[in-house]
């Protein structure tokens, strides 16, 4: 699938009566399969409300969103769960693993909803995904006895337990150091080129979006100005 | 195992102790109730079996005659009016007790039937004089309808059958007349007549109205004695099933012409108590049960507090409104679960326990230890009021975790 997440045209308020701002003014966007799109600008600007919508977290005022080429406007609740249980995976600023779980229980909770694995099988699963984050020797760890960067770690493995098609991440080096802030996006970006996967990620840090393959830059709920890093400025 | 249950047990694993304290309400909460009921209705069946051993499932007693008025009556000149039935006329009695008897034996709910004969009388000694209630009874028909062997706590109902001139005396009027077994005493009719008769026995029956008044004679000797010769006051019904009894005193009434009453009606007085303290109880303890639900109303509302952020994370990995209510459903399923297993079994040892404290209870009835009733439905009852008081308290966190906003929650976050 080329083209897992599109979106044409997305507006999105906030709040009621006077205190009602347009978050997003007709935000389209297109995110190949393979490709590593960062969404910058200042607080406000609408990132996280753009990438709510993506992830099916929220719903738009109008425009149009695809999600494996499916529109998914008018879907029942209950099936944009479901959807955004096989389909996306999301990365947040804060890690918010359930610190009751170990690391290796907290990547298998995705896949417990979807229920497609045997408990052995979700297990072997979780291994593997806490290998490639660099954390095998410390799956049986309580979540909350793990460091800062080892969490967001687990997390970017828990947002992978399902294979989804699609990666959100709102700024998920946001609470890391800067070495810790390197080596999650090297791994997140790498996780995603190796499977192919669509990743779009909210930043503020300038070095991220530098490294990403597209940058889109927001103001006011719209995206002003898209550019590749390997090709030249594309003005939205 | 489902993936809200899952979470739900990790959940509980890591608030043990405010989860237990709950676990302790609902358990003690069903225990006791388990308890209190046993007791109560322990001591309420007791009083039922003292009543139905000493006055059987259904008296019959005086015959009647209904009477009617003219169904139709002029009123006015021009209204008629359709006019009911006048109070019935009762015979003091029943005169023909065998024909009566055959007729109660008809019945196949009907186990045994027993003639007595009661009056008022005196007694008398050489040391004082009393009033008591003679009761001529047929004995071999009076064993078949009562539990008159078993009240008999000394002397010899062989003696008492072969003397007929024997006397069987409640164990306090026996005390208050100041005689023994083989002592004599006399006892005057209210017409004059005085007969002296052997004490062969003394009986008690637990309740003291009766204990302190009845002297038991033969039926022959208490017709002669009382002037009475072949009537009965009244016949003793015994049934198998005295749950029935107030449909079979209806179908005696109708069938035989006499005023019949069931043991429900007679001692309905005492069982509107029992009932009422039975009631009391069970809302006094089910109190505990609520309260404990309390808890889990508490321990669960902060709980979803505590987790708002792990709830929005897991609405974003896919987890539907109902996997959320369920999480916390599944805990109050657990808690309510585990505090009813363990709530019976400390019940059932409780009530196993108080059934052996000793205690000493005349009056009401004759009982050395705590009566008990052991019933199914305590159980059912105990378990039913544990699962809706908390069921009903994990709801409303439960339908509130579900029902949270995870983009509110996440936008929110980071703030």
């Amino acid at each position: 699938m080329n083209q897992p997440l599109v979106c044409e045209g997305l507006r999105r308020s906030l709040g009621e009566n006077e205190a009602r701002v347009q978050a997003l003014r007709g935000v389209s966007l297109e995110v190949p399969a393979g490709s590593v799109h960062a969404v910058v600008g200042p607080s406000g600007c609408g990132k996280s409300t753009l990438l709510y919508l993506l992830g099916l977290l929220d719903n738009a005022d109008a425009g149009r969103l695809l999600i494996g080429g499916m529109d998914v406007a008018g879907m029942p609740e209950h099936e944009l769960t479901r959807k955004r249980n096989e389909m996306i995976g999301f990365v947040f600023q804060f890690h918010f693993l359930m610190r009751e779980f170990t690391a290796e229980e907290n990547v298998m909770i995705p896949m417990r909803r979807l229920g497609r694995l045997t408990s052995a099988q979700m297990r072997e699963r979780a291994g593997a995904l806490l290998e490639t984050v660099g954390l095998a020797d410390k799956r049986k760890r309580l979540s909350g006895h793990l460091s800062g960067g080892e969490q967001q770690r687990v997390a970017i493995a828990r947002a992978l337990a399902n294979d989804p098609q699609i990666v959100l991440a709102d700024e998920p080096t946001g609470n890391l150091d800067t070495a810790n802030s390197e080596r999650v996006f090297s791994l997140l970006t790498a996780l995603v080129k190796r499977e192919s996967k669509a990743l779009v990620l909210a930043t503020h840090n300038p070095l991220i979006a530098k490294a990403s393959d597209w940058v889109h830059e927001m103001k006011d709920g719209l995206i002003t100005r898209t550019y590749s890093n390997t090709t030249a400025a594309v003005p939205a | 195992m489902s993936p809200p249950l899952f979470i739900a047990l990790r959940f509980i694993r890591h608030r043990q102790r405010s989860i237990l304290i709950s676990l302790a309400g609902i358990t003690l909460g069903v225990a006791f109730f388990i308890c209190t009921q046993a007791q109560t209705q322990g001591f309420e069946q007791f009083y039922i079996q003292t009543v139905l051993g000493t006055s059987g499932a259904v008296l019959v007693q005086d015959r009647f005659q209904e009477r009617y008025t003219g169904i139709l009556q002029e009123k006015t000149n021009e209204m008629v009016s359709v006019s009911g039935q006048k109070p019935r006329k009762y015979y003091d009695g029943i005169t023909d007790p065998q024909r009566v008897m055959r007729a109660i034996r008809e019945f196949s709910d009907v186990q045994a039937c027993a003639p007595v004969l009661e009056d008022n009388a005196s007694i008398l000694t050489d040391f004082r004089s009393d009033v008591c209630r003679i009761l001529g009874i047929d004995l071999d028909l009076q064993l078949a309808a009562t539990d008159l062997r078993a009240h008999l706590i000394e002397g010899d109902l062989g003696t008492f059958r072969t003397t007929q001139s024997g006397v069987l005396l409640g164990s306090l009027l026996a005390l208050k007349m100041h005689v023994r077994l083989g002592d004599t005493v006399s006892l005057m009719a209210a017409g004059g007549e005085t007969r002296r008769y052997r004490v062969c026995g003394i009986v008690q029956t637990g309740d003291n109205l009766l204990d302190e008044r009845r002297a038991y004679v033969h039926l022959g000797e208490a017709q002669g004695l009382l002037g009475k010769t072949a009537a009965v006051s009244y016949i003793i019904v015994k049934m198998s099933d005295p749950d029935r009894a107030p449909q079979m005193a209806t179908r005696l009434e109708q069938l035989l012409q006499h005023r019949a009453r069931s043991w429900q009606e007679r001692a309905s007085g005492n069982l509107q108590i029992f009932r009422a303290i039975r009631i009391s109880a069970a809302i006094t303890v089910s109190a505990i049960i609520v309260l404990a639900g309390f808890g889990i109303f508490n321990v669960l509302t902060l709980m979803i507090i505590d987790k708002v952020r792990e709830i929005a994370i897991l609405r974003s990995m896919g987890y539907q409104r109902q996997d959320i209510s369920a999480i916390f459903l599944w805990q109050g399923f657990l808690v309510a679960l585990t505090g009813s297993v363990v709530g019976c079994l400390l019940g059932c040892a409780l009530t196993y326990g108080v059934s052996h404290v000793p205690m000493h209870i005349r009056g009401f009835f004759a009982a050395d230890h705590f009566m008990v009733h052991w019933s199914g439905y305590h159980y059912l009852l105990a378990v039913v009021i544990a699962f809706a008081a908390v069921l009903l308290a994990s709801y409303f966190p439960s339908r509130r975790a579900a029902r949270l906003a995870p983009v509110a929650i996440l936008r929110g976050a980071g703030q």
